[in-house]
């Protein structure tokens, strides 16, 4: 093949130069990527001759048998709020509140992230900088790592639970936020500008019409997000029927375990076909 | 009289190291309208958006009235952007909001910041704004968002908004330049009017010179970021043209006449008259 553009003086086209068969590059990257998995084949000594699928199986029928009495108070001093169904509701609002609160930090931190907001001085320049590295680390510590930490401070429950979902939203929202803000047209920014109104007008004329669509849009992914994550901060103590699904387990109690997932499941599903539908709806 | 502009060795370098503008130095009358050509890229938008500080220049003086605009800052710099309208090639309204709302937009500089939160403009700004609207034709589309508007509507509420200054000069980039034939002519008798009727100084750049041969009183042409011709339109001849256009190019003429949009807003004229008679009637009871 390269013959034909060798015979007609013409550059032969990278992709006919290469023999794909003897490409040290090609062969160097599938080498590298098995050295990587044999590697982690050893030092992660995966041992699966402890399975026992018998039990396996008798547990996944269990899980399916559910068992409803969890979904009434188990003594006298219990109330509906500590049932399945009243912790599965409480669960749902741990999200909400925690997205509430990010939304109300990230918003006006978001405007310091924007680059189109802060550039054209060095002071702002700065703080844009600051901003950005801040919703950086905020969102690379995982929710679980936040709640782990914040039982510490607020012990097993609820507030460990709303501030590690919350304070991980911050640096998402935050980013989120402030990709809308850069994204708008900066023409009806300007001609205000020009009008003579200060900065502050400028943003409030101009820059809100523009991206109260996409915050609604991204407020409502990460609340979805957020009510998926609610139940999975409870096996770390942050409260809600994740905690109710972790004792049940430990008790082998896998008939209530099963209806616990089954609420989980459908919550979330519930969830994100509705915050499918309102984006779709904003767009 | 003092010259309302006076721009003394204007000099340009963005960033990147382009000299846009080289030493431009011009006085503008007060009530002249100036038109301003050039080849793309020869530096009139940057002229233009280096009057009002949109563009910050790199050395010179822009002395507005005698006072130095190039030197302003802050709250005076915001003070001096009120006397100067401007209008753009791409219109840029605020595209999900009102004409009313964008209207408006134009008296912001002048308010305190509560009636921007508050949405509470002031019965005199409304008042304005339907007066402003009415003189471009548009009232009966106020409270139409502003991007369900043809593009020829939309330059006129960028000029309505414009209006909402009062100011002394009015600066337009290519205010047509986006717009068919017809409505470019539509859009340029508007400036026309607040030139002649509103006795507002006007420096416009347009892309052909049959509309700056038009509309201007006088010409004022860039080349490579410096001032290659500053005279009446007329005195354009075949050499100064291929001077500033360079020996490739070719005049060509844009039509003039009524328009559909023109004979439309014509026969509309009355009925938006009424209707803002009626409007400013029940603002006056308030
Ligand atoms: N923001 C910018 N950064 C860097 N260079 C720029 C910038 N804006 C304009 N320039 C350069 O400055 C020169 C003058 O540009 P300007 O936009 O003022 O020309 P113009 O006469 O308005 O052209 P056009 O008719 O295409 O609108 C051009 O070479 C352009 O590439
Ligand atoms: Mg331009």
């Amino acid at each position: 093949m390269a013959e034909y553009f060798t015979a007609r003086g013409l550059p032969v086209p990278r992709e006919l130069e290469r023999n794909i068969l003897t490409d040290w590059r090609r062969l160097g990257a599938i080498a590298a990527v098995l050295l990587v998995l044999f590697v982690g084949l050893r030092i992660t000594s995966i041992d699966t001759s402890r399975a026992n699928p018998e039990y396996a199986g008798s547990v996944l029928v269990q899980l399916l048998q559910w068992d409803f009495t969890i979904m009434s108070p188990q003594n006298e001093f219990e109330t509906f709020w500590e049932t399945a169904g009243g912790q599965m509701i409480v669960t749902i609002f741990l999200g909400i509140i925690a997205t509430a609160f990010s939304i109300v930090v990230a918003l006006p931190l978001s405007f310091l992230g924007a680059r189109n907001i802060m550039t054209g001085n060095p002071i702002t320049a700065a703080i844009y900088a600051v901003a950005r590295v801040v919703f950086t680390i905020v969102r690379s510590i995982d929710v679980l790592i936040v709640v782990i930490l914040a039982v510490i401070i607020f012990g097993l429950g609820n507030a460990a639970g709303v501030f590690g979902l919350a304070f991980h939203n911050i640096g998402v929202l935050g980013k989120l936020y402030s990709e809308a803000i850069e994204g708008i047209d900066p023409g009806p920014g300007e001609a205000i500008t020009a009008t003579g109104a200060n900065r502050f007008q400028v943003i409030w004329t101009a820059v809100l019409p523009q991206i109260v669509n996409p915050f609604i849009s991204f407020t409502i992914y990460r609340l979805d997000a957020n009510v998926r994550l609610a139940p999975i901060i409870g096996l770390v103590g942050g409260g809600g029927i994740g905690v109710l699904l972790f004792h049940t387990m430990n008790l082998l109690n896998y008939r209530q375990a099963g209806l616990i997932i089954f609420m989980i499941i459908l919550t979330v599903a519930v969830m994100d076909f509705i915050s499918a539908q309102i984006r779709r709806r904003l767009i | 009289m003092a010259p309302i502009l006076r721009i003394e060795h204007l000099v340009k370098v963005y960033p990147t190291g382009t000299r846009a503008l080289d030493d431009v130095s011009l006085d503008v009358e007060r009530g002249e309208f100036v038109v301003l050509i050039g080849l793309s890229g020869s530096g009139k938008s940057t002229l233009l958006r280096c009057i009002n500080r949109l563009v910050e220049p790199t050395s010179g003086r822009i002395l507005l009235d005698g006072t130095d605009m190039a030197r302003a800052r802050g709250s005076e710099l915001r003070r001096m952007r009120r006397r100067i309208g401007m209008i753009f090639q791409q219109f840029n309204l605020v595209r999900r909001s009102s004409v009313f709302a964008n209207v408006l937009a134009g008296r912001l500089g002048s308010r305190p910041l509560w009636r921007t939160v508050a949405m509470r403009p002031t019965t005199e700004d409304v008042a304005l704004a339907f007066e402003n609207l009415g003189r471009v034709g548009i009232v009966g589309k106020a409270y139409s968002r502003a991007d369900a508007l043809s593009g020829g509507q939309q330059q006129r509420v960028g000029i309505a908004r414009a209006l909402m200054q009062r100011p002394d000069l009015m600066l337009a980039d290519e205010p047509v330049a986006s717009l068919d034939p017809a409505t470019s002519h539509s859009v340029m008798k508007y400036l026309e009017e607040i030139n002649r009727k509103d006795g507002i100084t006007v420096l416009c750049s347009l892309h052909f010179l049959s509309l700056a041969r038009r509309y201007g009183t006088r010409v004022i042409a860039l080349k490579d970021g410096r001032v290659a011709f500053d005279g009446k339109p007329v005195d354009i001849d075949e050499v100064r043209f291929k001077e500033i256009y360079g020996e490739d190019a070719v005049e060509v003429e844009i039509g003039v006449g009524p328009t559909a949009d023109e004979r439309a807003a014509a026969e509309s004229a009355d009925a938006t008259a009424a209707a803002m008679r009626a409007h400013l009637e029940t603002l006056d009871t308030h």
